[in-house]
């Protein structure tokens, strides 16, 4: 089983210096920034999934997350190179897509199979997932022929007909990836007919899209469905789930791979779940600069707040966080004035009782990754996006920690 | 304090709470402006200002109505002059800090009228006398800052014993007065870019952080704007060569994305200083080559005449300059002129920089004065450009073809 981390240009600065929050003007974005499996070992993901929106951008809007430069680069020096995958332990692969989200509100796919060859062959990927339009709703019960399905119908056959197309195109161009279906579907039986067409075609990877919402047992009734008409050789891949408990059922119904940002997200947007250790996930301690805040710093322009007055409560949240670290004080009055600052700029949820089981058991202490050994109590703090982050790959090595216990691996 | 106290007592200044009100005495000078205007300028450590001085933030009462007129500090802003009085050995700021006291402060002359030093009948020497008091809260404090709240700020948190700073200071008892005189001095035109690109080369030590990353990119453009070996010579439109066709900003980008993902990259000098003579001859390579490969006719003519003089032909060529050299080969081994103009000749035929329609093979027709230099156009450009490039390398038109894979 393969775990494939989305980029969305997510790496830490090295040079980033936690007291003074400053870094190194010089710095060059990218270039002098690590990525997660530079940071960690093992890297904590088999490959990246890298989409042609991110980086290219869509027709309709600029929605790319690369400048025009870094995206140049990537296409002349390769994924290789500009992802600097050998630089860690694990040699890690590429898989493209299209990143289908991004239009899923448009009538029809935005690029066409030869422009996505292109992005492919051209950043020298490992394996491409064909153009595909996707299908938001699970109507289970919903046939074919029924007329709720009909933009459903039109949505599949649109990327039927393109993985058809990718399919020609890659064979007639000689392209140096794999090239990989997708599925899309609205019921078990509509995921399985597709299976049906993708292997006709000649798919021996197949990825499952428009997954993302559906509970676990929605996601097992179509794996049950296209085991029906799955060829023994064919391996699926699961776009955008993450659910590591049924990873080890997941893998008998033919699934090989799959992808999520769900591990790094939560480190930074989920209410609770920010901190995952093997055992439990715990709540980092909210602690926004006071420039950070966009509801704060409205209050503060409007002279609603005074501040020198916010100022002086963040300073306080911060040094008092750093002292309890190092034994000067106990856990008391750092949830005062975790309390005292979070009526400034919050003044609604009251996280106390959490934040005293985060700051009693002290998880960043028995964490083994690099991250939490270097940045200590800094990583279970929620402030700014290089304590967010490296969180965020804390989360992702102890979700590969969890995946390798599930599917029975060693970890030592 | 809430606000209906604080409205209260500012109203009644004269009896503020508690403690007893102490005179600073700072020699001043005092000088005659308007008919009655006098303004006193004087010298005091910026960290004693905030005993006489506070910052009047705008804000509505419960009334809605105005109090008040400066933002909250401008942290980052805060930060930089901080770090500069921290970190430089030798910090300077010159310009005073604008005050605007209430009529409880009072100048005492050193000279008794008559009896003035010679050839000044607009200013005398005397003692600025402020009251001060330990217990006031910042409504009851004598003095506003009306301009200069960033710089007080900065040498308040900075970790420094003192610092003298300049105070130029008027007494009103009007805020509607503070008002305009803060309108007035926060509403001046800032410097125009170019102007501050034309100095950043020459300029050093104290600069904020954005300029000081700015600095090699301009220091690259003046010399490829003034070298006599430069194919640009005088072609870069500055304040001081306005006649140039190519507009600096074009030259700065082209320059900066090569700097952070192109060949420029390699010799930022990641322990030592950047090469800037290494830049040079790549960049005045790559020119010459373009000049030479393009010719007279798209070269040194106004953008609107050539796009190749353009923001959009600037730096989508400059694009090219990056793979071409990354295609050559890595470290300094650079391609010279002959080298940059054989790989450029795969792509002439295809540019339409003073005529004709561009192939972009969308369907559409791109009239050659249809590019415009905003970043689609030049995205458009880049990618076509470069495409061709590519598809030159693969089937090895002139260069032996070369794989990554």
């Amino acid at each position: 089983m393969k775990f494939f981390f989305p980029d969305s240009q997510d790496q830490v600065d090295p040079s980033f210096d936690f007291i003074t929050e400053e870094r190194d003007p010089f710095r060059v974005r990218q270039r002098d920034d690590l990525y997660a499996h530079e940071v960690l070992q093992p890297a904590p993901f088999d490959g990246l999934l890298v989409s042609k929106a991110i980086v290219d951008g869509t027709a309709a809007a600029s929605t790319g997350k690369y400048t025009v430069a870094q995206r140049h680069r990537l296409y002349r020096q390769g994924a290789q190179a500009f992802f600097r995958l050998n630089t860690g332990s694990t040699q890690l692969k590429i898989m493209g897509d299209c990143g289908a989200f991004s239009y899923v509100n448009e009538e029809y796919p935005p690029y066409t199979v030869d422009e996505v060859i292109d992005f492919y062959d051209g950043c020298g990927f490992d394996y491409g997932i064909a153009v595909d339009h996707v299908i938001f709703q699970y109507e289970p019960t919903v046939v074919r022929t029924d007329p709720r399905a009909a933009e459903w119908v039109r949505r599949q056959e649109i990327t039927l007909t393109l993985a058809a197309d990718f399919w020609k195109r890659c064979s007639a161009r000689d392209v140096h990836f794999t090239p990989v279906g997708v599925a899309q579907g609205w019921s078990p039986e509509s995921y399985a007919d597709a299976i049906t067409t993708l292997q006709r075609i000649g798919y021996k990877r197949i990825a499952l899209g428009g997954m993302v919402p559906l509970k676990t047992y929605e996601i097992l009734a179509c794996l049950r469905a296209i085991d029906n008409v799955r060829n023994r050789n064919t391996q699926l891949h699961l776009l955008g789930v993450s659910r590591y408990e049924d990873i080890p059922t997941f893998t008998s119904h033919g699934v090989t791979s799959f992808d999520s940002t769900s591990p790094f997200r939560q480190a930074f947007k989920d209410d609770k779940d920010n901190y995952y250790t093997p055992k439990r996930n715990y709540i980092a301690l909210r602690v926004p600069q006071v420039d950070g805040n966009a509801k704060l710093k409205k209050r503060i322009q409007s002279g609603e707040i005074q501040q020198d007055q916010a100022l002086r409560l963040e300073r306080t949240a911060l040094q008092l966080l750093r002292q309890y670290d190092t034994g000067q004080v106990d856990a008391d009055p750092v949830l005062e004035a975790l309390q005292a600052y979070s009526a400034v700029w919050d003044g609604k949820s009251d996280r106390t009782a959490q934040y005293r089981q985060t700051l009693e058991d002290r998880p960043w202490r028995t964490c083994g990754c690099t991250i939490c050994g270097t940045v200590g109590v800094e990583v279970i703090i929620f402030r700014g996006s290089e304590r967010n982050k490296r969180r965020g790959f804390h989360n992702l090595y102890v979700f590969g920690q969890r995946l390798r216990a599930q599917l029975g691996k060693d970890d030592s | 304090m809430t606000r209906i106290r604080a409205t209260a007592r500012a109203a009644d200044k004269n009896t503020p709470a508690g403690g007893a009100v102490q005179l600073l005495r700072v020699p001043a000078l005092e000088i005659r402006q308007g008919p009655t205007r006098r303004l006193y300028t004087f010298a005091i450590d910026g960290k004693k200002v905030p005993q006489f001085a506070a910052v009047s933030r705008v804000r509505r009462d419960e009334q809605k109505q105005l109090h008040g007129y400066q933002r909250p500090e401008v942290l980052n802003h805060v930060a930089a002059i901080r770090r500069y009085i921290e970190s430089d050995d030798n910090p300077l700021l010159p310009n005073a800090i604008v005050i605007a006291f209430d009529e409880r402060v009072k100048f005492v002359p050193a000279t008794t009228p008559g009896n003035e030093p010679e050839g000044t009948g607009y200013v005398r020497t005397g003692t600025l006398q402020v009251p001060i008091n330990h217990l006031w809260e910042d409504v009851d404090k004598p003095g506003f800052i009306v301009d200069g709240q960033q710089r007080c700020a900065a040498i308040r948190d900075a970790s420094v014993d003192a610092f003298p700073i300049c105070v130029t200071a008027f007494i009103t008892g009007e805020h509607a007065d503070q008002r305009s005189q803060f309108i007035l001095v926060n509403s001046t035109k800032p410097l125009p870019k170019g102007l501050i690109h034309e100095l950043l080369p020459t300029a050093s030590g104290a600069l904020p952080t954005p300029l000081r990353v700015r600095q090699l990119p301009a220091t690259v453009l003046e010399r490829l704007n003034y070298d006599e070996r430069s194919p640009l010579q005088h072609m870069i439109q500055t304040p001081t060569n306005p006649t140039g066709v190519i507009k600096d900003n074009s030259v700065l980008k082209m320059v900066e994305n090569s700097i952070s993902d192109g060949v420029l990259y390699r010799f930022r000098g990641d322990d030592a200083l950047p090469n800037v003579g290494l830049m040079f001859t790549v960049l005045a390579n790559f020119w010459t080559a373009v000049r030479d490969v393009f010719g007279e006719e798209a070269w040194n003519k106004p953008p609107r005449k050539s796009r190749l003089m353009h923001g959009a032909g600037v730096i989508s060529m400059g694009f090219l300059m990056d793979a071409i050299a990354d295609h050559h080969g890595p470290g300094e081994d650079l391609p010279d002129a002959n080298e940059f103009a054989a790989a450029l000749k795969t792509v002439k035929d295809d540019c339409r920089w003073t005529g004709g329609t561009w192939d972009f093979g969308d369907g559409v027709v791109w009239r050659w004065n249809d590019i415009q230099n905003t970043p689609r156009d030049i995205q458009r450009v880049t990618d076509f450009l470069l495409g061709r490039y590519r598809a030159s390398l693969t089937t090895g038109n002139g260069r032996k073809a070369k794989r990554r894979r």
